[in-house]
């Protein structure tokens, strides 16, 4: 039996792994074009920011991988053949499997705005290795940068940025900053945070041109509000989307959507193919697709992959919704649904007057049913017991020390908030 | 990347093996060979108005304490575990490693350090020498080595000690915090650890377990008595002055701050022991690690704490030293320094764990 797998991300070694538990004898092979070993992708700022080599970005030593008997190939598959159950590469070889797993991930999205296609030079994004290399490069000559797109990369594409020096018009479509996770409030705490850190932010403002100077690189980003903004780097952050195009070529291509579609037990249509992570598109009971492009999910279907590889009758449900991230120093935990709230949900929120920090409690019904936690640490496992157990607003604000999370002698004191809770009952 | 500029470029080099790197291990090293071989800073302690080279020394070694700790809490400032630790660490450098025992010889007592203990300092439970102090320092030798160290180790764990009150310790999170980063965090050197440290353990104990045999039986038997002073300079030779100075921070720009510590110091090994057993854990939030490994990256110890956090795995190291900086730079809050009452007895494990956690969710 040979397993391979395309993809040598968080979702595809984690289903290595998890097959070389229980696949004895079996042949693992992981296939990459992007790295020869597993790299941390969420540390990629580290090595831009000059706190991690790319050494340091493996998350497991490299003889791990002779140990447990996982070959990695490296170089990047052009062919797959589901009838004669053959791989081909790049390069001409062919790589025979017997059960094949798709974790090939996600590249950013490209946008057709006016003079990108153009541009010879000073275009980045910040997903892969080879963009990292990229970003590299080209720092040295940028003093001004535009970045487009408010989520997660681009804030962490500004932060190593604006280490390294260079001045950074940020660029935001929406009203506020990260509208899908947070409320106005929240993205105006983060939009205070990043201008302290000298980023200049516009919001509710896109490109509409991009033009290039006299050596085809990127020279003025203009924008639909008539802001003309120079730049030697256009940073273009504006989400990601499965990477599948590769697979619309191949001698016989599985079912696409967005992603490689896949069932509950992660299928593809095609026989003895499976597929998970970034790359992978599932049905909601109402028959609306969904890709999940977090690295806990990649990594929790990673593994649930390999099991029903085994074998093992596996149905794929996601958890309720958990993640976490920094922005400059501000870190950030979220569990549940805190965004495009139903009419019966109300918020109670509140923000630490002396510290970046804010916390905000969903409850719908009686119940609370999300969290947003900016600037201290909680414990999300507790959060999340607390959404499952239904517990009422009034309890969880009255035990939130239990989930508290920050480092001895650091607690967030939750005296002002308890008042203001107070208050605000007594208001209503 | 490194930052662009020539002052950036020296600081990376420096911290990170370049040839300043170099330079400054020799000259360190160096220094270290000219203090403990040769009388050469005698004339200058005399000429600062110092008893002497030891002086002189104690006070340079309290000056990088205090200058480093000063830009450690700058660094640190948001975090209130450091700025109390390293406030700490000053304040015993200070006083316990320095203004005492100056004080105590000026005031014709012996030059006792309160915050060094046997077997870190061999001395203080060497027969020999500690029966010849007033009572109140054998007391003390004897009480805080046999009594106070194991407790407070299983209560606290050994950070109380090897990163809150000890000088070595008290250097490396200083004056040594740019090569904390430094330390080797292979599997292979782990294994290295553990042999190390043990057996330096095992000679500190037989060494003391001698110089009591001797001390109660040397005259009648001076073929013993000779082994045993033997023994005690080949000791004092190697590991006090080679391990502990030259080596111990004469490579802190080359191998990182803790290699006395991590490999050689009988203490430290005493103490892990209770640690491992004890209440002091690291605790690793479920699922929230993303494997970026600033926690291996900058542990001083050289433990690959990535390891634990992936997989879901609270622990405990006995060389821990519970510096906290793992939990520090964690950019998703997952770790946290913790006493329990009650641990795993997974969490106590030896053996390196597998790279696929034990499965949770259900599918």
């Amino acid at each position: 039996m040979h397993y391979v797998i395309i993809g040598n991300g968080v979702a595809g070694i984690t289903a290595a792994f998890a097959l070389r538990k229980r696949a004895g004898r079996a042949r693992i092979s992981v296939v990459s074009g992007e790295s020869e070993y597993f790299f941390s992708r969420t540390a990629l700022m580290y090595a831009y920011l000059d706190k991690m080599n790319l050494r340091d970005l493996e998350p497991f030593e490299r003889k791990v991988y002779q140990k447990q008997r996982i070959e990695l190939r490296h170089g990047w598959v052009e062919d797959l053949d589901a009838n004669r159950r053959v791989l081909r590469l790049k390069d001409g070889a062919e790589i025979p499997y017997d059960r094949l797993l798709l974790a090939t991930g996600s590249v950013p999205n490209r946008p057709d705005w006016p003079g990108l296609a153009g541009l010879a030079e000073g275009v980045v994004h910040f997903v892969s290795l080879q963009h990292l290399a990229e970003c590299e490069r080209l720092t040295p000559t940028t003093r001004k940068a535009v970045v487009v797109g408010g989520g997660l990369i681009g804030v962490e594409l500004v932060e190593c940025l604006v280490h390294h020096g260079v001045e950074v018009d940020f660029l935001v479509r929406e009203n506020w900053y990260w509208p899908m996770a947070l409320a106005p409030e929240e993205g105006e705490l983060i939009a205070q945070h990043l201008r302290h850190h000298g980023v200049r932010l516009h919001l509710q403002d896109e490109v509409a041109r991009v033009e290039s100077g006299s050596d085809g690189r990127v020279a003025t980003v203009q924008t639909r509000q008539g802001k003309s903004l120079p730049c030697e780097m256009l940073g273009i952050c504006i989400g990601v989307r499965p990477a599948v195009d590769w697979l619309r070529g191949v001698s016989t291509p599985p079912a696409l959507g967005r992603g490689i579609q896949v069932d509950r037990g992660f299928r593809t249509s095609l026989p003895d193919v499976w597929a998970a992570g970034d790359c992978a598109e599932f049905q909601r009971a109402d028959g609306a697709p969904f890709v999940e492009q977090i690295w806990y999910a990649a990594k929790r279907q990673g593994e649930l992959a390999a099991r029903a590889m085994l074998g093992d009758a596996v149905r794929y449900e996601p958890p309720l919704f958990f993640n976490s991230a920094k922005f400059f120093e501000i870190e950030y935990t979220t569990v549940g649904a805190t965004t495009r709230l139903p009419d019966t949900a109300r918020s109670f929120f509140h923000r630490w007057p002396d510290r970046d920090a804010a916390i905000r409690i969903v409850e719908e019904n009686g119940a609370v049913t999300g969290f947003n936690m900016l600037g201290s640490r909680w414990n999300h496992t507790v959060l999340e017991r607390w959404v499952g157990e239904r517990r009422s607003l009034d309890e969880v604000v009255a035990r939130l020390h239990e989930a508290q999370f920050d480092g001895e002698f650091g607690r967030v004191p939750l005296a002002g908030l308890r008042a203001a809770f107070a208050g605000r009952e007594a208001r209503a | 990347m490194i930052k662009a500029g020539t002052a950036h470029w020296l600081l990376h080099n420096v911290k990170n093996r370049g040839f300043t790197a170099w330079l400054l291990a020799v000259a360190l090293t160096l220094f270290y060979l000219i203090l403990y071989f040769t009388e050469w800073l005698t004339p200058a302690a005399r000429a600062v108005g110092l008893d002497g080279k030891w002086t002189l020394y104690g006070l340079l070694y309290t000056v990088a304490i205090v200058w480093g700790g000063i830009h450690v809490i700058r660094k640190y400032r948001h975090n209130r575990y450091q700025v109390v630790r390293t406030s700490v660490v000053i304040a015993v450098q200070v006083s316990f490693a320095f203004s005492i025992p100056q004080l105590l010889k000026f005031f014709h007592q012996p030059e006792y350090y309160f915050s060094y203990l046997w077997p870190l300092k061999l001395d203080y439970l060497t027969p020999g020498y500690i029966f010849s102090l007033p009572l109140p320092f054998i007391l003390y030798s004897f009480l805080g080595s046999l009594l106070m160290v194991p407790v407070l180790a299983a209560l606290f764990g050994k950070r109380w000690y090897c990163s809150w009150i000890c000088g070595c310790g008290g250097l490396a999170n200083t004056f040594g915090e740019p090569w904390r980063h430094l330390s080797d965090k292979s599997s292979q050197s782990w294994k290295i650890e553990k042999v190390a440290i043990h057996t330096a353990l095992a000679t500190s104990l037989l060494l003391t377990a001698l110089l009591f045999i001797t001390w109660g039986a040397g005259k009648s038997n001076p073929a013993v008595a000779r082994f045993t002073y033997g023994f005690q300079s080949f000791y004092g030779l190697m590991v006090s002055s080679m391990l502990a100075g030259v080596a111990g921070v004469g490579l802190y720009p080359l191998g990182g701050t803790r290699i006395w510590c991590r490999f050689f110091c009988p203490m430290a090994a005493l103490l892990g022991l209770v640690q491992k057993f004890g209440r002091y854990r690291i605790r690793v939030k479920e699922n929230m690690c993303i494997s970026c490994g600033l926690c291996s990256k900058y542990c001083e110890m050289g433990i690959d704490v990535r390891s634990y956090a992936q997989a879901n795995q609270s622990f405990t190291r006995a060389s821990c030293v519970g510096c906290g900086l793992c939990a520090e730079v964690c950019p998703r809050g997952v770790l946290r320094l913790e006493n329990v009452r009650v641990r795993a007895p997974q969490e106590m494990s030896l053996i390196q764990i597998s790279p696929m956690p034990p499965v949770r969710q259900a599918g």
